[in-house]
């Protein structure tokens, strides 16, 4: 266990050295420096003294060459200081603009996470336990529905239904804590990210279930239906559901991301968007680092938690 | 010797087939038939739109629908469904242009991992793993802003070499630079599957009684590997060009993608956000746009699913 751990470990951050150098790489040769860029891109500072241009260029160390710049921010990220922010927010060390912008980003993700399976696992069940009748066929084209339409669609859709049509609420904006009402209808976009497969997981994986002989002999000796269900058939059918849920993290960052624009939370889904426009290479730097986390993370979690959930499948 | 005359009688391809089974699916052929438009609209909607994409009529700004504009003007007086036409021009474009390089780079890197195995077939793996190992969306973001001056740099260097006017066209530097970002994250994911069918159908015996019956290298992999590689690769093609014209949608959305005052989907809902409370018109025309496509890939892709899977019998 201790040795597969450090091996998937190694193997991830063998990865990760790859993928910061070749986006240190993208953004130094392709992207330009962001003192430069501030520069080109603002009228207001067109005419700047390139004095200025130059201690700002020393300051941030932009004045080195790559390879100088980038065993700089890798050793100082060994140390644990992601460097400070050059453009977006002048010179605050991107760990406390992180520290203060993902929790916003999680409490939405986790909210997200059970308000999806909540939803999703007992539509899921009931859609199979009514297989081809018209409330599986209602869940199935409406999860077909909910597939195909792109989180920046829905978002607005939902406003305009919600804000001018039923008149319901007024348009959130901001970030007021999780149990602020204005929470709700983010959630509810990111959560329909994950929704159809979590639907569509357990409905198959109960319809497998039904016909396997251990459920006939649960029958067969007299249980009742709830019983069938309870005792017999949501074990096998939340292990295909966790699996999902732990690879459908990437739905809810790439949500989080249109989500946090939309509605204007300050979340790291945000800070990525800002952090590319104004070429912030420090808050770029640590968004691909945390992306990046993410997904090993969840991925880890399927594959520790597969064992748990199925004693059939052992860890390789 | 029934099952012998009944064979002679009906001896029908694995397409005759599937045709077959696509063509009973009505959802799937109603995609087909949206998609079709919206290419057909991509190739010649400049043509048939009542006003061009530009052209501001600044005595009807932020009209609702009127019969002169069916979908209502924008904060420019610029005809919406005219936009829209054009809008379809730039999502056909990415779909096939994206779906055409990073299915080349995709039959490049698999057949060579494939075929090749051993170290360079861990070491291609690799890259792609690490390729997938980023959030999608944010690669395109990465990508893009790291191609965007040095694009300019060329098209500004070609210029001075050839006094071209073609590359003073920042409109098709948006387009290159949107087709190479998707691309580049599309690739891992269709060398993926071809690495696979190459090693699975390499395996099979009809392949094996093929090799001994003495069939040639060059015609085992014609008739036999790449006919039966094809089908997952349709269904994997059609699915690649839907969300492509949904990535290039969020990444003008987000203002990365295609840049005024080029028509884009993306942009004409991320324009709509600020004013949708007083102009809804401006919203529900992109936003009802790119679901209906969405929708139109979605049972196209399911209908390809159920008709190309030869395993299914029916």
């Amino acid at each position: 266990m201790a040795h597969y751990l450090l091996v998937r470990l190694l193997r991830w951050a063998s990865g990760l050295v790859l993928i910061v150098f070749v986006t240190y790489a993208m953004m130094f040769y392709g992207a330009g420096d962001p003192v430069k860029r501030m520069f080109i891109d603002s009228e207001e500072f067109a005419d700047a003294d390139p004095v200025i241009m130059q201690i700002l260029q020393e300051k941030y160390g932009l004045d080195q060459p790559f390879i100088v710049q980038f065993r700089n921010y890798v050793v100082n990220l060994a140390r644990g200081d992601w460097g400070n922010s050059i453009r977006l927010s002048v010179d605050r060390p991107v760990w406390e603009i992180v520290k203060f912008r993902l929790p916003i980003s999680m409490q939405l993700g986790f909210a997200a996470t059970i308000l999806a399976s909540l939803v999703g696992i007992p539509l899921g069940v009931l859609a199979a336990l009514k297989h081809n009748r018209w409330l599986d066929r209602l869940v199935v084209s409406s999860v077909t529905f909910v597939t195909a339409i792109p989180v920046f669609v829905t978002a607005p859709m939902l406003l305009f239904f919600l804000v001018l049509v039923v008149d319901v609420m007024d348009v959130p904006y901001g970030w007021n804590g999780i149990f602020h009402s204005d929470v709700i209808l983010p959630v509810v976009v990111i959560a329909l990210g994950p929704l159809p497969i979590i639907v569509r997981q357990a409905r198959s994986a109960v319809l497998e279930v039904m016909s396997q002989p251990f459920v006939r002999t649960a029958r067969a000796k007299g249980l009742s239906e709830r019983m069938v269900i309870a005792r017999h058939m949501l074990r096998p059918v939340m292990t295909p559901v966790v699996t999902t849920l732990g690879l459908q993290m990437i739905t809810l960052v790439n949500g989080a991301l249109f989500v946090e624009l939309v509605f204007n939370i300050p979340g790291v889904g945000l800070l990525t968007i800002e952090g590319i426009r104004t070429v912030d290479y420090p808050i770029i730097m640590a968004v691909t680092i945390i992306g990046t986390l993410i997904i090993f993370v969840s991925n880890l979690f399927v594959d520790l938690i597969y064992p748990l959930l199925d004693p059939r499948v052992r860890f390789s | 010797m029934d099952s012998f005359a009944l064979q002679r009688a009906e001896s029908r391809s694995l397409w005759q087939d599937a045709f077959r089974r696509f063509r009973r699916n009505g959802l799937a052929v109603a995609g087909l038939v949206v998609i079709a438009i919206f290419l057909l609209m991509g190739l010649i909607g400049p043509w048939i739109a009542p006003y061009d994409f530009l052209a501001q009529d600044l005595f009807n700004i932020l009209k609702p629908p009127t019969p002169e504009h069916w979908l209502g003007t924008d904060e420019l007086g610029r005809d919406i469904f005219s936009r829209l036409l054009y809008g379809a021009r730039t999502a056909a474009l990415v779909a096939f242009s994206t779906t055409a390089i990073s299915l080349a780079l995709g039959i490049l890197v698999g057949t060579w991992a494939g075929l090749q195995g051993g170290r360079v077939d861990q070491f291609l793996m690799w890259i792609s793993d690490q390729v997938q190992a980023v959030p999608g969306l944010l690669l395109v973001m990465l990508i893009n802003t790291a191609l965007r001056r040095p694009i300019i740099n060329w098209f500004d260097r070609l210029y001075e070499q050839t006094r071209n006017p073609f590359y003073l066209n920042t409109n098709w530097l948006d387009f290159v630079l949107v087709f190479s970002a998707l691309a580049l994250i599309a690739w891992p994911g269709f060398a993926r599957l071809i690495r696979g069918q190459v090693l699975s159908v390499s395996q099979e015996d009809y392949v094996l009684a093929a090799r001994a019956l003495g069939t040639t290298e060059m015609q085992v992999m014609l008739r036999h590997v790449v006919p039966n590689s094809l089908g997952p690769l349709v269904i994997a093609v059609t699915a690649n060009m839907g969300a492509a014209v949904v990535l290039e949608a969020g990444l003008s959305f987000l203002g990365l993608g295609v840049q005024p005052p080029n028509a884009s989907w993306g942009t004409m809902l991320s324009d709509s956000l600020r004013l949708w409370q007083s102009f809804p018109h401006l919203l529900i025309g992109p936003a009802a746009t790119i679901g209906f496509v969405q929708l139109a890939f979605v049972f196209l892709g399911d209908g390809l699913n159920d008709a190309l899977d030869p395993r299914r019998v029916t």
